[in-house]
């Protein structure tokens, strides 16, 4: 199926994946992996992302503190305490390069919403990146939203229908 | 006498791979906030390189850029 608007298509995804290495870099890491572009879609004013969110009663603010607290989590199983924030190093500055640079994650889930989008004959939405991110089974995601007490099926299921119900911006 | 730390794995290997992300991060956050301590202390990339264990390209490509 072709793309309805090509011009939207790019601005969303461009803005997505610009917002995704914004919160890698907030959060200290040099490239954004699938959690930080589930972050970005849920920012991104065209609203599709957190209204799916909201479909299965799910805060759409509290996903960002949701992956913070699964790595501190994580450490703590191996009886580390992590180090104070402030005595860990700034954000990396962004590195000016002609590629985006990400981890497989991000790739992955970015491929699949993109997937998503063809399939409903649609401009890349919020809501196929939700789709994308919790058809993943294991990672920094999936544990986070594990923690926040989401079903990812039925996440991924309102996020489909989010998907085809949002009307164009 | 240094008191050794214990750090067993979790038996679940989800655990177990969920801590190793987390203590990659933390160590890529740790060596940014060391390297970028030595450099304004006076040490050379070589000097770094040499403490980090790598090579002095390598150092220098991961970290230079945050440091012009």
């Amino acid at each position: 199926m072709k793309i309805k608007n090509p011009i939207k298509d790019m601005r969303t995804i461009k803005e997505i994946l610009t917002s995704a290495e914004d919160a890698a870099r907030r959060a200290g890491e040099s490239q954004p992996g699938a959690e930080h572009l589930l972050l970005a879609a849920l920012e991104h004013p065209e609203g599709s992302a957190r209204r799916a969110f909201e479909r299965v009663g799910a805060d759409p603010d509290a996903f960002g503190a949701a992956v913070a607290e699964q790595h501190v989590g994580a450490l703590r199983t191996l009886g580390i305490e992590p180090p104070p924030e402030e005595t860990l190093a700034p954000p990396p500055e962004a590195k000016p390069s002609r590629w985006y640079r990400a981890n497989a994650s991000l790739q992955s889930a970015f491929k699949r919403a993109g997937e998503l989008a063809r399939d409903d004959g649609t401009w890349l939405k919020g809501a196929h990146v939700v789709a994308a991110v919790a058809g993943m089974e294991h990672g920094s995601a999936a544990r986070a939203l594990r923690a926040m007490g989401v079903d990812r099926e039925a996440l991924a299921a309102a996020a489909a229908a989010e998907a085809r119900a949002a009307p164009p911006r | 006498m240094p008191v050794p730390t214990e750090i067993a794995a979790p038996d679940d290997p989800a655990e177990a791979l969920a801590a190793v992300v987390a203590l990659r991060r933390l160590a890529d956050r740790l060596e940014r906030a060391a390297v970028a301590r030595a450099i304004d202390e006076g040490w050379t990339w070589q000097q770094v390189a040499e403490a980090l264990g790598v090579t002095r390209q390598a150092v220098h490509k991961k970290h230079a850029h945050s440091r012009v």
